[in-house]
C-alpha cells in the first residue's frame, strides 16, 4: 500500500528518532549489554564446566563409547564379564573406530596387608596406554609406573596405602568373592603410590595390568584364549565424529553377550546434573531477560507516549496506521541491533577471557580435589560457547526486545490524529 | 479570487454537526453548518474560542467525522469513507498547517518537505526536485538542511506550508497558522499562502483570531456556537 511509506525511510526516521533522548538509550543500551554479558559469562561458564565433566568423565570411566556385557549398566558385578573379549576386540579393530581403545577389567576386591584391610575397586588394564590411567601416572608420589609385562604389579592411591601401612616393594594380597560362593585371592606387589587429592580415587583405586586381574575372570569361568574382559572403553580423538561412531558400532554384528553404550547411558547421573545445572542457568538468564524485556518496554512506551503528538501528525498527513506501528517496531529492532553488537562486544569480551585465562576455583576450594556428580573436576573453569548457544542467545535476546517492542507499537498504532493533535 | 458562476465547487457541506459526548454531558461543537466552497478560494474562518473553527475543520480534513450531515469534497462523500480510505483522502487531496509542531523533529526542512510525497510514492527525483522548488518559494532555500529545533517559528510554519503544497493538494486547510507568531511574520506568512493561492490556484481555508489577518482573506466565514452566523 502507498501510505505505507518505503521501508528506508521508516528505517532512517526510526534510527534517528532512537538518538533523540540519546541519554536515556544510552541508559538502556547499558542494562541490556549488562544483562547480556551476565547471560553470556553464566552460559559460556556452566557449559564449560559441563563439557569438562564430561571430557574429564569420558576420560576417567568408560569413554565416549563402550563394549560392555549386556545387563552390567544395571547390575555391575564381578562375574557380569565379556567372555568373548578377543572377538569383541577384533570387530573393534575392523570397525576402524577412530580413537583409543582400552581393554578394562573392574572388579570388588578386598585389599589386605599384614596391618589392615580395605575395600577396593581393582582396574586392570594396559597401563602404559590406558588414558584412565595417565592422570593418575602424573600424581606419582613413589616408586615406579609398571611395565605392561609385570602381571603382579599394583599401584594404589596414598589413602590406601596409608590404611594398610603399605609403601613401594610391600606385598598385598587381593581377594575377590566368586558367584559360586566361595572366594579366589591373588598376590600382588606395590610398584608406585598415586596422590590426587580426589579421596575415591586415592583411597579405593587399585590399577594393574590385564593379565593380574583376568586370573580372576577365569576363576569365574572365563577362557584365557578367549581374552575375557569387563569392558572396552572407546575415547575418541575427535569428540564430535561420536554421533558417527555410535551408530556405526552399534549397527555392528556383536557377541550376543556384548551391547554398545553411549557416555550418556553409562554415566546417567552426570547426565542428570547436567540438566538440572542447566536448569538453574536457564533461570538465571531467565531473570536476566526479564530484566531487558523491562528495561526496553520502559523505554520504548516512554518514547511513544511522549510522541502521541507526533504520531498523530504523522497520520494527519497520511501515514495509515500500520506505518505508525511499523515505525515503532523499527525503533525496537535498531535498539536491538545496537544492543547486540554492544552485548557481543562486552559479552565475547568476557568470554574470551574467560576461554583463555579461565575462572580459578582452587582458591573458594581450598586443596582439596572436586568430585560433582561423581566426576573429578579441575580446579579452573574455562569458558565454552557453541556456535548453537551463539545463535540461542542471540535469537532470544532479539525476540525479547522485539516483543517487547509490540505493545508500545500497538498503542502507537491506536493513536488517533484528532486526539494526539489535541494534546 | 472571488467566484462567478462557473466555478466549480470544491465542498459543499449540508446541515453538518459534532456531538462530543462527556460521560452524560453533550457538547455541541457544530450544530448544523451548511456552506459551499469553491476552488481557489482564500477563505478565513473566525470566531470566538470555542465556537467550533477545529472542530469544522477537522471535519473537511478527514481526521474526524460527524456526528450527522452530508460533507461532500470534490464529489466523494466523506462521512461514508473508511479510516483507510481517509487517510488516503488526506494524503493526497488535503494539506495541513497546524498551529504549531507541524515538523517531524528528526528530519530536516528538506525531508519534512519531501515527507508526504514519499508516503504518496512519488519517486526520489521529483520529490526531490518538488521539495526544493517549494522551499524556494517559501523563501528557505538556504535552510533547507536544518532540523526544526533550528528554525524560528516562522520559519517552521513556511516548511509546513510548503509541505502542504509540495504534496499537490486540492485544499490547504490551516488551523491558527500564525497563533504562535509575531504579527511580522504572521502577515509574512499569510501574504505568503494568498501569492501561491493565487500563482497556484490553490483553495485556503483557514481559521484565526487575529483581525489584521482576516483583512487578507477573500472571504470570511464567522462561527458561533457552532453556527455560520456571516458568510454562507
Ligand atoms: N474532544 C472533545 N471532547 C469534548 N468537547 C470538545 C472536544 N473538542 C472540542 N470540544 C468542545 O467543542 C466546542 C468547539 O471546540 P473547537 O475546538 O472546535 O473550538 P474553536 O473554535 O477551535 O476554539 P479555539 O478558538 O479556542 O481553538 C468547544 O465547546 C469545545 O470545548
Ligand atoms: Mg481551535
Amino acid at each position: 500500500m502507498k501510505q505505507t511509506p518505503h521501508m528506508r525511510t521508516l528505517a532512517l526516521l526510526a534510527w534517528r528518532n532512537l538518538w533523540r533522548n540519546s541519554r536515556r538509550t544510552l541508559i538502556t543500551l547499558t542494562t541490556v549489554t549488562l544483562g547480556f554479558a551476565i547471560a553470556v559469562f553464566f552460559i559460556g561458564i556452566g557449559d564449560g564446566a559441563h563439557n569438562q565433566m564430561i571430557r574429564n568423565g569420558v576420560r576417567m570411566g568408560d569413554g565416549h563409547l563402550a563394549v560392555l556385557p549386556k545387563g552390567y549398566l544395571e547390575a555391575p558385578a564381578n562375574h557380569v564379564f565379556l567372555r568373548q573379549g578377543k572377538a569383541a576386540a577384533r570387530i573393534l579393530a575392523a570397525s576402524g573406530v577412530v580413537g583409543r581403545v582400552s581393554p578394562r577389567i573392574n572388579l570388588q576386591v578386598l585389599a589386605s596387608t599384614a596391618n589392615n584391610s580395605v575395600g577396593a575397586m581393582l582396574q586392570g588394564m594396559v597401563l602404559d596406554k590406558d588414558p584412565r590411567a595417565e592422570s593418575i601416572k602424573k600424581g606419582i608420589i613413589q616408586g615406579v609406573w609398571p611395565l605392561t609385562a609385570d602381571s603382579r604389579g599394583v599401584v594404589i592411591g596414598s589413602r590406601m596405602a596409608a590404611k594398610l601401612k603399605a609403601k613401594v616393594g610391600s606385598k598385598i594380597v587381593v581377594l575377590a568373592g566368586t558367584s559360586a560362593g566361595e572366594s579366589s585371592s591373588r598376590l600382588g606387589r606395590v610398584r608406585a603410590v598415586f596422590h590426587t587429592g580426589v579421596d575415591d580415587l586415592d583411597g579405593y583405586v587399585m590399577l594393574s595390568n590385564l593379565e593380574f586381574a583376568r586370573a580372576f575372570l577365569l576363576e569365574e569361568g572365563g577362557e584365557a584364549a578367549l581374552e575375557p574382559v569387563t569392558s572396552f572403553g572407546i575415547l575418541l580423538d575427535n569428540e564430535t565424529t561420536l554421533p558417527l561412531w555410535e551408530a556405526r558400532l552399534k549397527g555392528l554384528q556383536w557377541p550376543a553377550e556384548a551391547q554398545v553404550a553411549d557416555w550418556r547411558e553409562i554415566m546417567p547421573q552426570l547426565v542428570n546434573y547436567i540438566l538440572v545445572d542447566d536448569m538453574g542457568n536457564y533461570v538465571a538468564l531467565g531473570f536476566v531477560l526479564v530484566m531487558v524485556a523491562f528495561g526496553i518496554l520502559n523505554t520504548i512506551s516512554m518514547s511513544v507516549l511522549e510522541r502521541t503528538r507526533e504520531f498523530g501528525l504523522l497520520r494527519a498527513l497520511g501515514m495509515n496506521p500500520l506505518g505508525v506501528m511499523l515505525l515503532v517496531m523499527w525503533e525496537a529492532w535498531w535498539l536491538s541491533l545496537v544492543s547486540l553488537v554492544l552485548g557481543w562486544t562486552v559479552g565475547g569480551g568476557i568470554h574470551q577471557y574467560f576461554a583463555t585465562q579461565g575462572w580459578d576455583l582452587s582458591k573458594m576450594m581450598g586443596d582439596q580435589g572436586l568430585v560433582t556428580s561423581g566426576v573429578v573436576m579441575d580446579p579452573v573453569l574455562y569458558s565454552e560457547l557453541s556456535w548453537g548457544r551463539v545463535g540461542l542467545l542471540t535469537l532470544v535476546i532479539l525476540a525479547t526486545i522485539l516483543i517487547s517492542g509490540l505493545y508500545p507499537a500497538f498503542r502507537a498504532f491506536r493513536v488517533t490524529p484528532v486526539q494526539a493533535l489535541e494534546t | 479570487m472571488t467566484p462567478t458562476e462557473d466555478t466549480p465547487v470544491l465542498l459543499r457541506c449540508e446541515n453538518l454537526t459534532r456531538v462530543y459526548k462527556q460521560g452524560e454531558v453533550e457538547v455541541h461543537a457544530l450544530s448544523g453548518v451548511s456552506l459551499v466552497l469553491w476552488e481557489k478560494e482564500f477563505t478565513a474562518l473566525v470566531g470566538p474560542s470555542g465556537s467550533g473553527k477545529t472542530t469544522f475543520l477537522n471535519l473537511i480534513g478527514g481526521l474526524d467525522k460527524p456526528t450527522s450531515g452530508e460533507l461532500f469534497i470534490n464529489g466523494t462523500d466523506l462521512t461514508r469513507l473508511s479510516p483507510a480510505k481517509l487517510a488516503a483522502f488526506r494524503l493526497y487531496q488535503v494539506g495541513f498547517v497546524f498551529q504549531s509542531y507541524n515538523l517531524v523533529p528528526v528530519l530536516s526542512a528538506l525531508e519534512n518537505v519531501a515527507f508526504v510525497m514519499v508516503l504518496q510514492g512519488r519517486p526520489p527525483k521529483e520529490r526531490n526536485e518538488r521539495a526544493h522548488h517549494y522551499l524556494e518559494r517559501v523563501g528557505l532555500a538556504d535552510l533547507a538542511h536544518r532540523r526544526p529545533k533550528a528554525l524560528s517559528g516562522g520559519q517552521q510554519q513556511r516548511v509546513a506550508v510548503a509541505r502542504a503544497l509540495a504534496a499537490g493538494p486540492r485544499l490547504v486547510l490551516a488551523d491558527e497558522p500564525t497563533a504562535n507568531l509575531d504579527s511580522e511574520s504572521a502577515f509574512g506568512l499569510l501574504d505568503l499562502m494568498h501569492d501561491l493561492n493565487r500563482q497556484e490556484g490553490i483553495t485556503f481555508l483557514f481559521s484565526t483570531h487575529d483581525p489584521r489577518v482576516v483583512e487578507r482573506a477573500g472571504r470570511v466565514i464567522t462561527l458561533r456556537d457552532g453556527r455560520v452566523v456571516v458568510g454562507e
